[in-house]
């Protein structure tokens, strides 16, 4: 039985290459690119494989902004087949992403909603259960199996200390780990003609809501003692020695 | 000032605990079922029983709210952030993500969270009444006077479980290791980690690896993975071996007393991100050291 798959997309800028300025300790995000991020791709992964397995279609939305196209291309060349970006994007705040994203799931058909449990840049962790709260749909999340029976969910829900089999009525949300899966390398064809594909690009049609005043936002100091040494002889005696300090 | 705490964790349950001690009397609220709990300082502690769903643990956790408390804590973990969500949304309350540190200013919250992956430390002041913490927030104080407690059963939801697993480990807990010895793409082979294993073993540590070391090329198992998407590890000595150090990895190993590094290039990251550095070839160093140690 086919089914409409919605996958959450998100772009994040390329933390590797993001500097901090030396003298304030601010990070320079200027000319910083960005990039897919790691979990959202397993959750492409994710729906393209239900797709590939039961059938139906995968439209892929993100919040976020223009420079979004590239990921969402990247993301056609994985398998999705239709593709939203909401733009607006100014802060993370998943609170209020939910509510974004739930306006635009609630106007295209959907049964399964597919998303990665947290992201690289802050780690919230939320995004799904404000989703699902919000659309009053059932999580399953960190699901490590899923399987589509009709109109039933089953998962495999992965914690820090179990693995519980779990069932939901459609239609669910379901947040997935990098555990979950491989994200394929999409072949050149793929690209080529992701590259063709029309993005739907729609401005954010709610006030922004923000939910913190920022009183600082800097690089912590690190405190090491960064004594290097680039002979062997030398640096190793040294670093006996603070060993066998706490190893006795 | 009353706070609500749930943990899901015994080990982050007393961190919390410690922590609203310091300024607030409190609850705790757990799935875990061990009595030591108790000891902790709580008004009360509420074991819930029953499927650990958490749409279900957050209905609880909102009908005890609603008996007069001020404030949430929720053990960031990955059932706690899903009910941390559910029970912000449901009692429209305001909220704040894995937060390190807390404090008040008058009325006002001033929290602190990691952003950019780690890369900097966000400081904000905010009307949130529910946060979710991460490991460390806190330091469980003993009390002299046992908690009373008492059961809750967790009421069902529209999902089912159909079983539950303990999750298959080999019973390593690198969060809990004094000294961990940690290996990245240096390494090179997988056959590497014999050597590693001997130093490990010199030093009565635990392997640790990098997200490559552990995700990409599955040499370590993820329960070993130290990173801003794995483990937070704060051990006495921290041993980085072929690790250049990206935030990533930095972000999950911050905490550690020590930081010795051993990587071939001069320039890595992790060389400003140690108290000792070695700029060596791992395959020449690392024997030398056990042989010395």
């Amino acid at each position: 039985m086919p089914y409409n798959i919605v996958v959450l997309v998100k772009q994040i800028p390329d933390l590797e290459l993001i500097k901090i300025n030396k003298d304030t300790g601010a990070p320079v995000l200027e000319g910083v690119p960005y990039r897919f991020e790691n979990l959202s791709k397993n959750a492409v992964e994710a729906a393209v494989r239900l797709k590939e397995k039961y059938g139906g279609k995968v439209t892929a939305i993100m919040f976020g902004n223009e420079k979004g196209t590239q990921v969402m291309k990247e993301a056609y060349a994985m398998g999705v087949d239709d593709g939203y970006i909401i733009t607006g994007y100014t802060e993370s705040n998943p609170r209020f992403t939910a509510k974004v994203l739930a306006n635009k799931i609630k106007q295209i058909p959907h049964d399964i909603i597919i998303l990665g449990n947290q992201s690289a840049d802050s780690m919230s962790g939320m995004l799904g259960s404000f989703l699902a709260t919000q659309l009053n749909y059932p999580l399953l999340s960190n699901a490590l199996k899923i399987e589509i029976n009709d109109k039933t969910v089953t998962a495999s829900e992965g914690t820090e200390k179990f693995v519980a089999d779990e069932a939901a009525p459609l239609p669910c949300v379901i947040s997935v780990t990098q555990e979950t899966n491989e994200p394929r390398f999409p072949p050149v064809m793929m690209i080529m003609k992701a590259g063709q594909k029309k993005i739907n690009i729609e401005p954010l049609n709610l006030p922004a809501e923000s939910y913190s005043k920022v009183l600082s936002k800097l690089a912590p100091k690190s405190e090491r003692k960064r004594i290097i040494f680039e002979d062997m002889d030398k640096g190793l005696p040294e670093i006996v020695k603070v060993i066998k300090e706490v190893v006795k | 000032m009353r706070t609500l705490i749930f943990a899901d964790n015994y080990d982050i349950a007393k961190q919390i605990m410690g922590r609203a001690l310091q300024d607030s009397q409190f609850t705790l609220m757990t799935t875990e079922s061990n009595e030591d709990l108790q000891n902790y300082g709580a008004e009360r502690v509420i074991f819930l029983k029953g499927q650990p769903v958490y749409s279900c643990i957050g209905e609880t956790i909102i009908s005890e709210f609603k008996k007069g408390y001020d404030f949430i804590l929720i053990g960031s973990t990955t059932i706690g952030r899903d009910v941390a969500a559910y029970v912000s949304n449901k009692l429209n309350i305001d909220y704040m993500p894995e937060v390190f540190n807390y404090r008040f200013e008058g009325n006002k919250l001033i929290t602190k969270r990691f952003s950019l992956g780690g890369k900097v430390v966000l400081e904000e002041e905010s009307s949130a009444k529910v946060l979710t913490v991460t490991p460390g927030i806190g330091e469980g104080v003993r009390s002299e006077k046992k908690s009373p407690s008492e059961e809750i059963k967790i009421p069902d939801g529209p999902i089912k479980v159909l079983g539950v697993n303990p999750k298959q480990s080999q019973g390593v807990d690198i969060e809990k290791a004094d000294v961990i010895v940690s290996v990245g793409r240096g390494l090179g082979k997988k056959e590497g980690l014999a050597l590693i294993e001997q130093l490990a073993k010199k030093v009565k540590g635990e392997i640790a690896g990098s997200r490559p070391v552990c995700l990409d090329y599955h040499w370590l198992s993820e329960e070993r993975q130290v990173g801003y998407s794995g483990k937070k590890v704060r051990p006495k000595i921290y041993i980085a071996i072929g690790i250049s150090g990206q935030i990533q990895h930095i972000a999950g190993m911050r905490d550690s007393k020590t930081v010795i590094a051993i990587n071939k290039d001069k320039n890595a990251p992790i060389f400003q991100e140690c108290d000792y550095g070695l700029v060596a070839d791992l395959y020449k160093a690392v024997p030398k050291l056990i042989e010395m140690l």
